[in-house]
């Protein structure tokens, strides 16, 4: 069932049109830095881009950055918002639950499809922005980096590094993931469930800036989300990527629960 | 292959204040073509939805293959091929690719055999020479036997088809027509819902007839278009025919009388002994229309005044 | 017939469940235990050979009015700060105020002090000046605990409720400042009781519910960090600069001042390293300094803080108070010929920095 689902997203064009967007952006940002020399100044502008200049190895993280607030939700949300409700506006939704389908499985199996296309989609601006960012900048090959503590990190603990953020970016999309997929279990629409879920990112966003609310700032689902600058730290913070964790863990446990409530009772009649 | 394939007890469906489905008790017989007779708006397809399990009852019971359904889905329906509202499939994704992709998410389909599978079903619909094909490209009745490929897909002992003839043509129609007449001959039980009075007087050999949520007939087609006990008689002298049958007269309509006795050959006789030519002579059969018509109230989408408000 | 209500009564048990999980651990009752006032500020001031590492988040709940030299200051104790700190004893440990994209290190060495500022990719060097604006370190719990306890006197304490601070069991201890001068009402301070390390201290200033300043650990580990972790060397390619401190700041050293040996009842005292032409007063949390002002720096900041909401402006110059803290520009400006302008600024009430501006006129006529 899972490979099913893995199939159907991946042999989809839209798939990769969505995955060659998101890459647009931080090879835009790449290419405008390089022509014009005009790094932010440091601890402006998306986290790492102004070592990016020095240092082209930090450029997949400087991607990350500039991905993460916006595009990277977005295009999860589109897909997650698709999972459902995309099979019942196409009508194959009723053909894939009289297969059947169990509905419970259905759901799982598109939970784990959209964490492999988030973690792909990430794997791929890392080596986009890997490949970008070595081409244009310089690249300390010997020097080591700098961490944001001020110490020195030797590439090795740089790509270490690297790939726990890639994999903390990715587990903190799994709640507009959880979201998207459990509005798209509410409606025949896919673009309903994609607005709904980005009405949640956007709400999320704004409340975390206001002081009024920060009783709930730790309850957001944006709100650890800067989070994996904490693995270049020295040593690692790992508070808040733990309670980043915990707390994508508990949206996706509760809304796939939401999800699997509604759905396993609902009527198809798309 | 034997005893009842799908049964239902007071089955009902409520949506919201309307009773979509009121208390319909379906009883296919395996062998059986089944025709599901009735309007749009009936609830028809709200029924085949329910034996699908993917509407839930609000009361009553269904079994599909001696099982409860949806309690039992995952046993029974690998064993359903179905046709629901039309036929739906990934555009961008080739005929093969669909039909794999679906076998492929549940239960039922050996993956060994899917590939000959395949190709068999494709070439007995008809689209053997478009299987890798995306399907973006195929036309109305293209889909249309592309569905019933997936139907087919796993030879399964029923088979549930909502309007299985739509979008194509007359050829198309007589080509799956044959096709689902050779699947029950073989021992597929054939559930076959349409408003297409037609197309169930061509196949069925048992018919249901839904009107407004309710089952008004339920019964072999044979019994319903038996015999009135009356004999047809086409004649050019139709009044000289009158005069020799008198009150054995039923009605008369041109050429055309309708003669009270089950024997033609006696009326042949008696006719032909008094000088009236005989053009034909038949014994006379209700048509499943007159049947319907007089079952059923009258079409669904028809709103009468004041009851739409 | 399908019942289906009951998946939604388990997402409702479950998600209830996860909802009340924080707020039931937090209400679970701390341990207390019975050790008296004097004893314990005696552990707390003791504990500074505690070795400890941990995650500290301080808020302040003072709105200042800015000035540019003071940015720094306004944004302690009016923001929310998270502190990680490594701590192995009084001149090795490391402080590090954590942002979402970066960080501001301060590492203490036998020596002096280096600190590191991300954003800027700046390492300073500073030797331990005596006189210094409050920074980051000093919010840490423990640091802001012995420092406002250090001039307690015994029967200034009193034991309050225990309370669960980063897991730990802590013993509450308050200290209401006798002096009627003070404007904090009280300090309250929790302790780990098995080595005296203060883990929560909040400064609580009379008439409003927010706390002036709330700081307390939320993660803390009583084990000895690494002695890499504390050290600093700065990175290649950083901007190595040494560091100024408060007594290259101008506030007014060339205008000599005859500064009363009392101002509100506050007696004057003298600490190593402060030039003689600041005047600081009183004692424990109830402090005054006062310093002269040349008349430019006064005429922009009487300005300021007349344009501030609640300041008080009469006769004897200009005065805010922002929760405990009170600041207030005195006398008539040099420029007409008048006595001289001081700065005045404490932990202090308004009308104890009315009478020590009119005792310090009086001093000088």
């Amino acid at each position: 069932m899972i490979a099913v689902e893995l199939r159907k997203l991946f042999r989809r064009p839209r798939t990769w049109i969505t995955i060659a967007l998101l890459n647009s952006l931080p090879v835009l940002v790449a290419v405008l830095l390089k022509v014009t020399d005009l790094a932010p100044r440091p601890g402006e502008g998306p986290a790492f881009l102004s070592a990016v200049l020095t240092n082209g190895t930090l450029f997949p993280l400087a991607a990350l950055a500039i991905v993460l607030p916006l595009f990277l939700p977005i295009a999860v949300a589109v897909v997650a918002g698709d999972s459902v409700a995309g099979e019942a506006q196409g009508g194959t939704l009723r053909y894939l639950l009289a297969r059947p389908a169990g509905r419970t499985r259905l759901l799982v199996a598109k939970l784990v499809a959209l964490v492999v296309f988030v973690l792909v989609t990430v794997v791929i601006v890392a080596i986009v922005g890997y490949v970008v960012g070595t081409t244009l900048f310089e690249v300390q090959s010997l020097g080591a980096t700098t961490a944001v503590s001020g110490t020195s990190l030797t590439p090795d603990q740089v790509a270490g590094r690297t790939l726990l953020s890639i994999g903390y970016v990715t587990i903190s999309m799994l709640g507009v993931a959880a979201f998207a997929m459990f509005f798209s279990t509410l409606t025949d629409s896919p673009q309903l469930a994609t607005l709904g879920a980005l009405a949640v990112l956007i709400g999320s966003s704004l409340l975390f800036t206001l002081d009024a609310a920060s009783d709930i700032a730790p309850y957001l689902p944006t709100r650890y989300w800067l989070s994996f600058v904490d693995f270049f730290r020295d040593p690692i913070l790992w508070r808040n990527v733990v309670r980043g964790l915990g707390l994508q863990a508990v949206y996706v446990v509760v809304l796939l629960g939401a999800a699997w409530a509604n759905f396993t009772t609902k009527d198809i009649t798309s | 292959m034997s005893g009842t394939v799908i049964a239902t007890h007071g089955l009902r469906k409520s949506f919201g204040a309307v009773r979509a489905v009121d208390g319909i008790d379906l009883d296919v017989r395996a062998g059986d073509v089944y025709g599901f007779l009735g309007a749009n708006g009936s609830g028809k397809t709200t029924t085949v939805r329910m034996l699908l399990g993917l509407v839930l009852p609000t009361a009553g019971t269904v079994e599909v293959l001696g099982r409860p359904i949806p309690k039992a889905g995952r046993e029974v329906l690998p064993r359903v091929g179905a046709l629901i509202e039309g036929p739906a499939a990934y555009g961008h994704l080739s005929a093969t690719a669909n039909l794999s992709l679906s076998d492929a998410s549940g239960p039922g389909g050996s993956r060994r055999t899917r590939k000959a599978r395949i190709g068999e079903v494709l070439d007995q619909v008809g689209l053997g020479g478009v299987g890798k094909r995306a399907v973006r490209g195929f036309s109305l009745g293209m889909r249309q036997r592309l569905g019933l490929a997936g139907a087919l897909l796993r030879r399964p002992d029923l088979l549930v088809l909502d309007e299985p003839t739509n979008g194509l043509d007359p050829q198309g129609i007589h080509e799956i027509r044959e096709l689902l007449l050779d699947l029950n001959r073989t021992g597929t039980t054939v559930f076959l819902s349409s408003h297409l009075l037609a197309e169930i007087e061509q196949l069925a050999t048992r018919v249901g007839v839904l009107d407004r949520g309710r089952m008004v007939l339920q019964d072999d087609l044979a019994t319903l278009t038996a015999p009135t006990g009356a004999t047809v008689v086409d004649t050019p002298r139709a009044a000289q025919a009158r005069e020799v049958l008198g009150d054995r007269v039923l009605s008369a309509d041109g050429d055309r009388l309708v003669v009270r006795g089950s024997e033609p050959a006696e009326v042949n006789a008696v006719l032909v002994g008094a000088g009236v030519p005989v053009h034909g002579l038949t014994l006379q059969r209700p048509t499943l229309e007159e049947v319907v018509l007089a079952a059923a109230a009258g079409s669904g989408d028809r709103v009468q005044a004041g009851a739409a408000s | 017939m399908v019942v289906r209500g009951w998946r939604w009564v388990v997402v409702a048990l479950g998600l209830a469940v996860l909802v009340a999980l924080p707020a039931l651990v937090e209400a679970l009752p701390a341990d207390d235990e019975d050790v008296s006032p004097a004893d314990l500020r005696a552990q707390v001031l003791a504990s500074d050979d505690v070795a400890f590492s941990g995650y500290a988040i301080s808020s302040g709940g003072l709105t200042l009015p800015v000035s540019d030299a003071l940015t720094g200051v306004a944004d302690l104790l009016s923001d929310q700060t998270a502190l990680r700190a490594w701590y192995r004893g009084s001149d090795d440990w490391r402080v590090d105020v954590v942002t979402p994209t970066g960080e501001t290190g301060t590492h203490r060495d036998a020596s002096g002090t280096w600190t590191w500022d991300y954003a800027d990719q700046r390492a300073s060097r500073g030797d331990d000046p005596p006189l210094a604006l409050p920074t980051a370190p000093d919010l840490l719990p423990s640091a802001l605990g012995r420092r406002l306890l250090s001039e307690a006197g015994d029967d200034e304490l009193s034991r309050i409720a225990p309370a669960r601070v980063a897991g730990v069991d802590a013993v509450g201890l308050r200290y209401t400042p006798a002096d009627p001068a003070a404007s904090v009402s009280a300090v309250d301070v929790w302790v780990d009781p098995s080595t005296g390390l203060p883990v929560r201290v909040v400064v609580r200033s009379a008439g409003t519910a927010t706390p002036a300043l709330d700081t307390r650990f939320l993660d803390l580990d009583l084990s000895a960090p690494a002695a890499t972790t504390t050290a600093f060397d700065p990175p290649p390619g950083a901007d190595v600069t040494a560091e100024r401190d408060l007594t290259d700041v101008d506030l007014g050293r060339q205008e000599r001042a005859d500064l009363p040996a009392t101002l509100a009842d506050l007696g004057r005292r003298s600490f190593d390293g402060v030039p003689d032409q600041i005047g600081a007063y009183g004692s424990g949390i109830t402090v005054l300094a006062v310093s002269a002002l040349p008349g430019r720096a006064a005429g922009s900041l009487r300005d300021q803080l007349e344009r501030t909401p609640g300041a008080v402006v009469d006769d004897l110059g200009v005065r805010i108070a922002a929760g405990p803290l009170s600041l207030m520009v005195a006398g008539t400006s040099t420029r007409d010929g008048g006595s001289g302008t001081y700065l005045l600024a404490g932990t202090v009430t308004l009308d104890a920095l009315a009478t020590a501006a009119r005792q310090i006129q009086e001093a000088a006529r």
